[in-house]
């Protein structure tokens, strides 16, 4: 019974690891390591408002080529913290936002350190540069 | 599926939570991290039990501890994950763990049902068991743990999408 216990908790541990190799290189609203090195600097329009509903806020930027971004910002309290609060901006108004985009090309979603609106900055990741 | 995520997340449940202040979600985040992990703990300590550990601390004794507290679990999880679902129902669409997860839940509740309603599991709590009845149970114990682990598993997976 002794061996079997201890080939039975190789396997669990096996399965654990299994499970942790398959899923390390699915990276989006946790962490950064899904998104580009270099920062990218996206104007446009508000075309979904401020939300700070999820595990992170978000927005909807739509660009002069029509493409719809979606915006991911800090965790909600940090992100009303920064003054960036649902309703502030309105939909439609021109802002810039700066960020990491998503490493994926096909994929338009941007983690934003900064949101630039009728000249007031949301530095949502303030200690990020 | 689309159309019932939707549905979800323009619920009044769905529009509660998004106009409840900024922790909110952290809140009920937290909540449902301790429903999973009082669910799967004392799971866990029931199916490695049936599966041939501890063989010497009686199977009733642990059944009597564990149950009531998966069951707490549970209920912990499952209210606070509709509610985390409903805040933002859409952005799952398409999401390939929520497609492994739930079915995984189903898997785990079947063998809840269907080991409650095995010979051998009834009589655990009166007399000692055979060892054929100790194989059945183990078998039981086995498709437990592997759905429980490949819910928890996905589930956490579905945010790194």
């Amino acid at each position: 019974m002794q061996k079997q216990s201890i080939r039975f908790s190789l396997s669990l541990f096996a399965a654990f690891g299994l499970v942790a190799a398959l899923s390390s290189p699915v990276a989006a609203h946790h962490g950064w390591g899904g998104n580009a090195d270099q920062e990218t600097t996206l104007t446009g329009t508000l075309a979904a408002p401020v939300s700070l509903a999820g595990p992170h806020g978000t927005f909807k930027l739509k660009t002069a080529d029509g493409q719809v971004w979606d915006i991911t910002l800090a965790p909600p309290a940090r992100t009303a913290g920064a003054g960036l609060k649902e309703g502030v901006i309105p939909i439609g108004a021109t802002v810039t936002v700066r960020g990491h985009r998503n490493k994926t090309t096909n994929r338009f979603e941007m983690k934003t350190e900064h949101v630039t609106w009728n000249n007031r900055t949301f530095e949502v990741y303030a200690d990020r540069h | 599926m689309r159309d019932f995520l939707a549905w979800v997340q323009a619920s009044a449940l769905g529009v509660a939570i998004r106009e409840s202040g900024v922790w909110t979600y952290a809140i009920l985040n937290l909540f449902h991290i301790l429903g999973v992990a009082t669910l799967f703990g004392s799971i866990l300590i029931l199916d490695l039990r049936l599966l041939g550990f501890w063989r010497r601390v009686p199977l009733a004794a642990l059944s009597r501890a564990t149950i009531p507290l998966a069951k707490v679990g549970f209920a912990i999880a499952a209210t606070t994950g509709v509610g985390l679902l409903s805040t933002n129902a859409t952005e799952y669409v398409g999401n390939p763990f929520l497609l492994i997860k739930f079915p995984a839940i189903a898997l785990g509740l079947v063998n809840v049902w269907v080991l409650s309603r095995l010979p051998a599991w009834r009589a655990h709590v009166e007399r000692d068991l055979t060892a054929r009845e100790h194989r059945q149970l183990a078998v039981m114990g086995g498709i437990s743990l592997a759905s429980w682990l490949t819910a928890v598993a996905a589930g956490r997976m579905i945010g790194y999408w």
